[in-house]
């Protein structure tokens, strides 16, 4: 109980700091500890091939995406101007209650079903053999798209037309 | 409970104090070793054989002023080094020095965190290393150390696909994701003398894994993360003192961890050494202490590989590395996968 | 007694779609997008503990797959903006109002 607690504070004052640092590193480091913490909430659920599949690939890859590009492109000129209004405050207000009220809506009315806890057989092997059997269409269309997404990033950024622009624009700014 | 807790409390303190124990002698071995192949004398002057020396180190590390830059930001700067250390420690929670023993009638498993997907989590850990060197390079707030924290960042994850390439096959050999079910299947021989190592049944995939640890721990042949001579040190450029050496204790503690790794999977992790087991087993502790010390004399063997490898190679270009890593590894890997998997399925045919 | 989980996820969710409308550069916006993912798989992993089928947890397996092809793309397109105008934020893009 207090592990669920402790798991949920860190949670939460991590994804607030991922909206509300000033420096967008900062909120990339923090977006990579929610991920982490989240990881941890699998493990404490039971689902431990989750909790390794999100540490390998949210935190391991993802995330160092994030950074890595934020580094690529000199995020220190891009300053994070955040202008306060009291618009979006009441906006942001009334959007987290009306969320949090219809959550609490549907646990408290189905509170039976959902303190049920039947954890089937959570082994590696018993989930692999449903991927492989049951899903296996989808694991391709998983595979393909993964293909399909490695082939656009290469294209989008790689293309050398686009690098040239950049050259001649540096070589312009390194003129002045 | 408590006796749950007593017992992972032990099982930490050793599995930590296993390579940080070691440290000061693998630093000594590197030195000598530079000095036997360079045909020098090396460190000889503290102590026998210059045993001394990296005691005499740490004592210099610990007294020296700690300069701290002006420039750079304050809070990453003193956590990166803790981040770096503690990331490599952790895959070794995954993996087991010896076999499951009985101790009062009780099996105890002798890794920290035990799951039957245990070299998942090694290699889950494993992937967060670069976060510590990425976190230096950009906290130092200096060009070369965020130059070299990008380089070693791109390098890692590059090098990463083909190390999991060859994991997969490696997977697909034995049919289990378990790692003592993985020295199980090692454990005998084959013909009476050829020891049952997966090195045997997968060369290519023990030469990408190989490959894959000395571009995931920045060792010579690809540690362009430091490259002296273009950015000056790399990442640690503005380290002094303790922080600079707890980056440097995690560099050798990602190498035991990997290389254990490595043993593991292609050398039969804790399986007794050909020779060892002519030792009769009179008590029922002979079995682990031979396991132990056998997977401590693969592991010496491979520092001695690293240590070998470093004077021995002349550093890539960044190119280099790359083209090698993409266009010759990974492909290689991933032919090498597909026949893997064909020749399983065949077999279980 | 884990219902304290269902108002995390709901809370990470409710964050995650604040940020992605009110932030005005890209790289946040992405952020936020992989914080509602977050808090969608985890409101799956937790409906599907009364049922105890195996289904949720692959479900969630294909939601990682498809955010990291997501996050690939986004930033891809992210550098490739940077390269054309030297911007990220949504406010100096919007040619088609122009």
């Amino acid at each position: 109980m207090a592990y669920d607690i402790l798991l949920t504070i860190m949670t939460m004052v991590f994804a607030l700091m991922v909206v509300f640092s000033k420096k967008t590193v900062v909120a990339a480091f923090s977006l990579l500890m929610t991920l982490l913490s989240i990881a941890m909430i699998y493990f404490q659920l039971g689902t431990v091939f989750l909790a390794a599949i999100q540490v390998l690939v949210n935190a391991g890859a993802i995330a160092i995406l994030f950074v890595f590009v934020m580094m690529l492109i000199n995020l220190e000129q891009f300053q994070n101007n955040r202008e306060r209004s009291k618009s979006k405050l009441i906006i942001s207000i009334l959007t987290t209650l009306i969320i949090l009220g219809v959550f609490s809506l549907i646990i408290n009315n189905n509170i039976e079903v959902l303190s049920a806890v039947n954890i089937s057989d959570n082994s590696m092997k018993t989930l692999f053999d449903k991927l492989f059997t049951e899903y296996y269409l989808p694991f391709e269309m998983a595979t393909v798209l993964l293909l399909a997404a490695l082939v656009a990033c290469i294209v989008i950024t790689g293309s050398e037309k686009g690098i040239k622009q950049e050259q001649e624009k540096l070589q312009e700014n390194l003129n002045e | 409970m408590l006796e749950a807790i007593i017992e992972i409390i032990i099982k930490t303190a050793v599995i930590m104090a296993f390579p940080l124990g070691a440290l000061p002698l693998i630093i000594h071995v590197e030195r000598r070793g530079a000095a036997f192949i360079q045909k020098r004398v090396g460190p000889n002057r503290v102590g026998p054989f210059g045993l001394l020396q990296p005691l005499a180190d740490v004592a210099k590390f610990m007294f020296k002023e700690e300069v701290h830059p002006s420039h750079v930001r304050p809070f990453f700067y003193s956590a990166a080094p803790l981040i770096a250390l503690v990331v490599a420690l952790l895959p070794l929670a995954c993996i087991p020095i010896m076999g499951p023993f009985q101790f009062f009638d009780r099996t105890v498993y002798p890794e920290v965190f035990r799951s039957d997907m245990g070299i998942f989590f090694a290699f889950a850990a494993s992937a967060l290393g670069s976060y510590g060197i990425l976190l230096a390079g950009w906290a130092s707030n200096n060009k070369y150390t965020m130059l070299g924290a990008l380089r070693a960042c791109a390098q890692m994850v590059s090098y990463e696909l083909s190390l999991s390439t060859a994991v997969v096959a490696m997977i697909f050999i034995f049919g289990t994701n378990d790692i003592h079910l993985m020295v199980d299947w090692q454990t005998g021989y084959w013909f009476g003398f050829i020891p049952k190592w997966g090195v045997f049944v997968q060369p290519v995939a023990a030469m990408l894994f190989l490959v894959g640890i000395f571009a995931e721990s920045n060792r010579l042949p690809f540690d362009l993360a430091e490259g002296e001579s273009e950015i000056v040190a790399g990442y640690h450029l503005e380290y002094s003192s303790m922080k600079f050496a707890i980056f440097f204790m995690a560099e050798y503690v990602h190498m035991i961890a990997l290389s254990a790794l490595f043993i593991i999977m292609f050398f039969g992790g804790y399986s007794v050494l050909p020779g060892l087991d002519l030792i009769p087993l009179s008590n029922p502790f002979i079995l682990p202490l031979l396991q132990v010390t056998s997977l401590t004399i693969k592991i010496a063997l491979m520092i001695w590989f690293f240590v070998w490898v470093r004077w021995t190679f002349p550093r890539f270009r960044y190119d280099q590395l790359m083209n090698l890593g993409w266009e010759r590894l990974l492909p290689l890997g991933i032919v090498n996968l597909i026949i893997t998997v064909l020749f399983v399925y065949f077999r279980n045919q | 007694m884990s219902s304290i989980y269902y108002y995390l996820a709901g809370f990470l969710f409710t964050l995650g779609l604040l940020g992605t409308i009110f932030k005005k550069d890209l790289i946040s916006i992405l952020l936020c997008l992989e914080l509602m993912m977050g808090g969608v798989s985890l409101l799956i992993i937790l409906f599907s503990r009364s049922t105890g089928l195996l289904d949720a947890q692959l479900l969630v397996f294909f939601m990682i797959i498809v955010s990291a092809c997501e996050v690939a793309i986004g930033l891809s397109l992210i550098i490739a903006l940077h390269r054309k105008k030297q911007t990220i934020y949504t406010d100096d893009i919007k040619i088609i109002t122009e």
